[in-house]
C-alpha cells in the first residue's frame, strides 16, 4: 500500500504544480470580477515581430502592468479571438486593422471603451462606423519594396500586377504562402478589390483571380527562416511585400537600400487599432493599459524604437520627421473595406485551396 | 469468475458509480465530439451540404496533399520494414561484431521521437546543419537546402519509427525455434533460404501489425512534413491545422480529418480480414533458444557489417550532436561550429535557473503526469468491471473505449474544439476551449486504449481463486480490490503510467490544436524554435530540453524495460509476446497467450500511438 500512497502523493504534488503555474489561466475561466489588479493581462497582437513583444512587456512592466504578449499573424489572431469568443483568453488586442476589428465587432468579441487619448487621434483613422469600438494607434503602409541597388527607379515595377505580367520580374519577387498574416492578406485584398464583379466567384472577376494565380506562378517562394531583406541582400530576389515600419531597421541590418513601388491605385494602408476583448475579467486593468499604450509618450517611444508612424497627434510631433514625411508621401489605396471585410475569410480559404502551390 | 448479465452487474454500487462516470466520459469525450464533427461537416444547418467536399475536390493542392499522405504511408511501409527488419536481424539474428553496441544505437528512437526528432534531424541535415557543411565540402555543387521535401520526410520518419520493430519484431524473433533452423540447415538450406523461407514467415504476424502502425503513422504524420516537407511535400495533417484555425474553413479541416479517420478504419478492417484468413501458429511450444547465425558468405558478411554500422551512425549522430550542442554557447550553435573549448554548462544554468526557460518543461511534465495518473487510475476501476463482467454492455463499452485508437489525433482534437467552444450541457455548460483543461482531457483520451489493453491483460492474470477465497471469507469488494487486485496490477499500472507520461512529454500533434497560449508545452516551444527567427538562446534551450527529455525518457524506459532488455532469456521473449494485442484497435495479430501474461504487455511505446508518436 505504500506504493499507492506514493501514487496519491505524486498526484497531489502534480496538481499543486499545475495550480502553482496557472495564475491567470485558471482564474480567467471562473470570471471573478474583482478587477484583479496585479494579474497578468493577456495581450493578443500581430505586431510582435522584431522585438516588439519583448519591448512592450518590459516597458509595460515599468509602468506597472504585468502583460503577456501572444503574437500571431493578423488573420490568425482574429481567428483565435473569434474561436475563443465563448471563453476569451485575451484581455486586450492590438495591431489589427479595422478589417479584422470589424469582424471581431460583428462577432460581439469587443468591449467598447473610449480611451483617455481619444481626442488626440484623427477619428477618421479609427472605427469607420463611428461607434468607437476600437481606436487607432499606428499607421502602416503595406507596400511592395524593392532593392534600389538592384533596380533603378525606372526599371522597378509600377504595380503588383507587373510582377507576374512582366517577364523581367518573374522569379525576382518573393511570394508568401503562409496566409495568416495581415500584411499578406491586405496585399491580396488590395489586388482583389480592384476586380470587383458581382457575378464573379466571391465577388471577384476571373481576371482578378488570374492575378492571384500569376502571383504564385511566377514568384520566388519565401524561404522559411530567411528574411526578405536577407534574400535581397544575397541577390536571390529583388522585391517583396513589406510593412512600412519594418523598412528602416531592415535597411540598417542588411545594408539594402529600399525603393517603394507607388502604384497609381495607391498602397493599402493598415491602421493598427487597439481594443478590449469582450469578456475580460480585468476590464479596469485593460482600460488602464490602453490609456497608457496609446498615449503620446508611449507611442512616441514605440515609434522611436520601431520606426512606426503614430496616430496620436502628440506622438507624431515627437516622431522622426523622415518617418512622418515618408508616410505623408504614400498615396493610400481606396480599398472598399466593407467589401473586403465581408469576403476576406472566403478569399483566403480559396487562395489556400486553389492557388498556393 | 462472474460472467453474469447486465442486470446482475448493475446491482453493485461500485459498478453503478464507475459506470455512470464512464458513460458520461464516453459520451462526452469519445462519441459526441466525433459525431459532432461529422454533423458540422455535412449538416451545419441541419440540411446536408457538400460544400466542404466540393471545395476539397476542386482544390488541386488538397488532392495533392491527400496523395502525398498516402504515398508517404506506402513508402514508409516499405522503408521502415526494410530498415526495421535489417536492424533486428543484425542485432538479434545474425552474428555481428558489436551487436550490443549496435542495439543501443538503434534504440535511440526509444528516447526521442516526434517533433523533437524532426527538429534534431533538421538541425543536423538542414541548411546550416553540420552534416550539410561537411557534405558541401565534398560536393560544392550541393543545394544547401537538400534536406527537404519527400526524401527528407521519408528519411526522418523511417529512422524515427523503427521503434516498433525493435520492440515487437525482436521479441517475436526471440521465439523462433533453434531446432527448426537446425533442421533446415541439415536439409541443406542456405542462409538465405533459411531466412526467407523459415524465419521471416514466422515473423509475418508481427510484421503485419507493425506495418499497419507504420502506415497509419505515415498517413497522419504532422511534425515531420511540417518541419521538413517544405513546399514540395505537403500532407494532410498540416493542412488540417491550417484550416482548423479559421471558423469559416473548419468544415474543410474536419473533412480532411474524416478522410484520415475513414482510411484508418478501412485499413484496419481489411487487414483484420486478411489476417484472419491465414494461420500463423507456427511457433513451437518447447522452443530452444535461438543461436546467433553466422553469415557464411564472407563478402555478404562484410557488406552486412558495413551497412549495420552505417545505420548505427545515422541513428546515433543526431543524439550525439544534440547532446554536444546542448553544452555549446548559442553563438557557436548559430555558426554550426563545434569546439570543445566553447562548451560549458551555461545553457543548462539558463534553462534550469530561469523560470521562463524552465516553464515549458514544467508545463509538459505536469500535463503528462496528470494525464498519466488520471488515465491509469480511472481505467483501473473501469478495467476491473470490464474484466469481471462479460456481457453485451461491457463489450460495447470496450469497443467505444478504442475510438481514440481508430481516429487520428488531429480529428479528436478538432472534434473537441468544435464541440466545446460553446456552452454544452454535457460538460456543465462550461466552455472548454481557452482553458487549460481541454488539453489534459485530450491527453487522457489518447492514452485510453493502450492503458485499457494492458491493464486488462494484467487483471486477467490475477488468480481468480484468490479473489473467490477472499470473498468467501467475507472480504468486502473494496477490500478485495485493495489487498488482492491492486498489488497484482500495480506493477503494470505503474509501468503503463510511466510510458504514458513519456509519450506525452514531447507531444506536439495534440497540443498544437488545444494548448492554452500561456501554458505551452515543450513540443510547441521546440517546434517554434525550429522556425528560425527566434533568439539564439531559444535555440540553445531547445537542445537542453531535448537532452532533458532524453534523460527522463531513457530512465523511464530503463525502469520499465530495463531487465527485459538484458540478454537474459525468458523475459525478453515474454515482452515480445504480450505486446501484440496492443497493436491497433482490432487485434491484428493472433497471439494465443497474450492476455494471460502478468505485466507482459508493458512493452509498447510506439505501438500505442500510431498517429501521435510517429513524427
Amino acid at each position: 500500500m505504500r506504493k499507492l500512497n506514493q501514487l496519491a502523493a505524486t498526484t497531489a504534488a502534480a496538481g499543486l504544480l499545475l495550480a502553482a503555474c496557472s495564475p491567470s489561466g485558471a482564474d480567467s475561466d471562473t470570471g471573478n470580477g474583482d478587477g484583479g489588479s496585479g494579474e497578468t493581462l493577456i495581450v493578443y497582437t500581430n505586431s510582435n515581430a522584431d522585438g516588439r513583444a519583448e519591448w512592450l512587456t518590459a516597458e509595460a512592466a515599468t509602468a506597472g502592468f504585468t502583460i503577456e504578449v501572444v503574437g500571431q499573424g493578423g488573420g490568425d489572431t482574429t481567428n483565435k479571438i473569434l474561436a475563443e469568443a465563448n471563453n476569451p483568453v485575451a484581455d486586450v488586442v492590438f495591431g489589427l486593422n479595422h478589417v479584422y476589428f470589424s469582424q471581431l465587432v460583428a462577432a460581439d468579441t469587443i468591449e467598447p471603451y473610449t480611451p483617455s487619448w481619444s481626442e488626440e487621434v484623427d477619428p477618421a483613422l479609427g472605427d469607420p462606423t463611428g461607434d468607437g469600438m476600437y481606436w487607432p494607434v499606428v499607421q502602416q503602409g503595406i507596400v511592395l519594396a524593392y532593392n534600389a541597388d538592384a533596380l533603378a527607379a525606372d526599371e522597378a515595377p509600377t504595380d503588383w500586377t507587373d510582377l507576374w505580367n512582366d517577364e523581367r520580374f518573374h522569379g525576382r519577387y518573393e511570394t508568401v504562402d503562409g496566409l495568416g498574416g495581415a500584411t499578406t492578406q491586405l496585399i491580396f485584398a488590395g489586388i482583389l478589390t480592384r476586380y470587383q464583379d458581382p457575378d464573379g466567384d466571391l465577388g471577384v472577376s476571373d481576371e482578378g483571380w488570374e492575378q492571384i494565380q500569376g502571383y504564385f506562378e511566377h514568384g520566388s517562394p519565401a524561404v522559411p527562416d530567411t528574411d526578405l531583406y536577407a534574400r535581397m541582400a544575397a541577390g536571390d530576389v529583388d522585391m517583396g511585400q513589406m510593412f512600412t515600419s519594418g523598412i528602416p531597421s531592415r535597411e540598417e541590418e542588411y545594408g539594402v537600400t529600399t525603393g517603394v513601388v507607388t502604384p497609381e491605385f495607391g498602397v493599402p494602408f493598415a491602421v493598427e487599432q487597439v481594443a478590449i476583448v469582450q469578456g475580460t475579467d480585468q476590464t479596469e486593468d485593460a482600460q488602464a493599459f490602453i490609456d497608457w499604450f496609446g498615449s503620446a509618450d508611449v507611442q512616441a517611444a514605440w515609434s522611436a524604437e520601431f520606426d512606426s508612424m503614430p496616430v496620436n497627434a502628440g506622438a507624431i510631433e515627437q516622431a522622426d520627421a523622415s518617418i512622418v514625411e515618408f508616410h505623408a508621401g504614400l498615396q493610400q489605396q481606396d480599398v472598399d473595406f466593407e467589401f473586403v471585410t465581408e469576403n476576406l475569410s472566403s478569399w483566403i480559404e480559396k487562395v489556400e485551396l486553389e492557388y498556393v502551390q | 469468475m462472474n460472467r453474469s448479465g447486465v442486470r446482475g452487474m448493475l446491482r453493485s454500487p461500485f459498478v453503478i458509480v464507475t459506470g455512470v462516470v464512464l458513460a458520461w466520459f464516453v459520451v462526452t469525450f469519445l462519441v459526441w465530439p466525433n459525431a459532432n464533427l461529422l454533423i458540422a461537416t455535412f449538416f451545419p444547418d441541419g440540411t446536408l451540404t457538400l460544400r466542404a467536399v466540393d471545395k476539397l475536390i476542386s482544390s488541386e493542392r488538397a488532392m495533392r496533399s491527400l496523395t502525398n499522405s498516402f504515398l508517404l504511408a506506402v513508402v514508409l511501409s516499405v522503408t521502415v520494414n526494410a530498415v526495421g527488419i535489417f536492424i533486428v536481424l543484425v542485432t538479434k539474428y545474425f552474428d555481428i561484431k558489436g551487436a550490443r553496441l549496435l542495439w543501443f544505437g538503434y534504440a535511440s528512437t526509444f528516447i526521442y521521437g516526434g517533433i523533437v526528432l524532426a527538429a534534431g534531424y533538421k538541425f543536423i541535415y538542414g541548411e546550416n546543419g553540420i552534416a550539410t557543411d561537411v557534405l558541401l565540402r565534398f560536393f560544392p555543387g550541393l543545394d544547401p537546402a537538400w534536406f527537404t521535401g519527400f526524401f527528407a520526410v521519408v528519411f526522418v520518419m523511417t529512422f524515427a519509427t523503427t521503434t516498433n520493430h525493435m520492440l515487437f519484431v525482436s521479441g517475436a524473433l526471440g521465439k523462433v525455434d533453434q531446432q527448426t533452423l537446425e533442421a533446415a540447415k541439415s536439409m541443406g538450406a542456405s542462409d538465405w533460404t533459411i531466412l526467407w523461407r523459415v524465419v521471416l514467415p514466422m515473423l509475418r504476424p508481427v510484421l503485419f501489425a507493425v506495418t499497419i502502425l507504420t502506415f497509419l503513422g505515415g498517413l497522419g504524420a504532422l511534425s515531420a512534413p511540417q518541419v521538413l516537407g517544405g513546399r514540395e511535400f505537403q500532407t494532410i495533417a498540416p493542412m488540417i491545422l491550417t484550416f482548423s484555425t479559421s471558423l469559416t474553413s473548419r468544415d474543410i479541416a474536419a473533412l480532411l480529418a474524416l478522410v484520415l479517420g475513414v482510411a484508418t478504419i478501412v485499413l484496419l478492417v481489411v487487414l483484420t480480414r486478411v489476417e484472419k484468413g491465414g494461420t500463423y501458429f507456427s511457433l513451437s511450444k518447447v522452443s530452444s533458444e535461438l543461436v546467433k547465425q553466422k553469415i557464411s558468405n564472407p563478402v555478404v558478411n562484410v557488406v552486412v557489417h558495413v551497412l549495420a554500422y552505417a545505420l548505427f551512425a545515422v541513428y546515433t549522430l543526431p543524439v550525439v550532436l544534440i547532446v554536444l550542442y546542448s553544452f555549446v554557447d548559442s553563438r557557436a550553435i548559430e555558426s554550426g561550429e563545434l569546439s570543445f573549448g566553447a562548451m560549458s554548462l551555461d545553457n543548462y544554468a539558463r534553462v534550469l535557473g530561469q523560470s521562463s526557460g524552465l516553464r515549458p518543461f514544467i508545463v509538459s511534465v505536469v500535463y503528462s503526469g496528470l494525464a498519466a495518473v488520471i488515465s491509469v487510475v480511472g481505467l483501473i476501476f473501469v478495467t476491473r468491471i470490464l474484466s469481471k463482467y462479460r456481457n453485451w454492455l461491457t463489450t460495447a463499452v470496450e469497443y467505444l473505449l478504442h475510438i481514440p485508437w481508430i481516429l487520428p489525433a488531429t480529428m479528436i482534437a478538432l472534434g473537441l474544439i468544435m464541440s466545446y467552444d460553446h456552452p454544452n450541457l454535457l460538460v456543465g455548460n462550461i466552455v472548454l476551449t481557452g482553458t487549460t483543461v481541454i488539453l489534459l482531457i485530450s491527453f487522457v483520451i489518447g492514452k485510453i486504449p493502450f492503458t485499457l489493453r494492458l491493464l486488462k491483460a494484467s487483471f486477467a492474470s490475477v488468480n481468480d481463486t484468490l479473489e473467490e477465497a477472499a470473498s468467501l471469507m467475507g472480504a468486502r469488494m473494496m477490500y478485495i480490490f485493495r489487498r488482492i487486485l491492486m498489488p497484482a496490477v500495480l506493477p503494470t499500472a505503474l509501468a503503463v503510467g510511466a510510458l504514458n507520461f513519456n509519450s506525452l512529454l514531447d507531444d506536439y500533434d495534440t497540443a498544437v490544436f488545444l494548448a492554452h497560449p500561456l501554458f505551452q508545452p515543450l513540443g510547441l516551444v521546440i517546434k517554434a524554435n525550429t522556425d528560425g527567427a527566434v533568439s539564439l538562446d531559444a535555440r540553445a534551450n531547445t537542445f537542453v530540453y531535448t537532452v532533458l527529455l532524453m534523460v527522463i525518457t531513457g530512465v523511464t524506459m530503463y525502469l520499465v524495460y530495463g531487465r527485459a532488455m538484458r540478454p537474459g532469456k525468458g523475459r525478453r521473449r515474454r515482452a515480445g509476446r504480450g505486446v501484440l494485442p496492443t497493436s491497433g484497435g482490432a487485434s491484428v495479430a493472433p497471439v494465443p497467450d497474450a492476455s494471460t501474461r502478468p505485466g507482459a504487455g508493458v512493452t509498447a511505446r510506439t505501438a500505442t500511438q500510431p498517429s501521435a508518436e510517429v513524427a
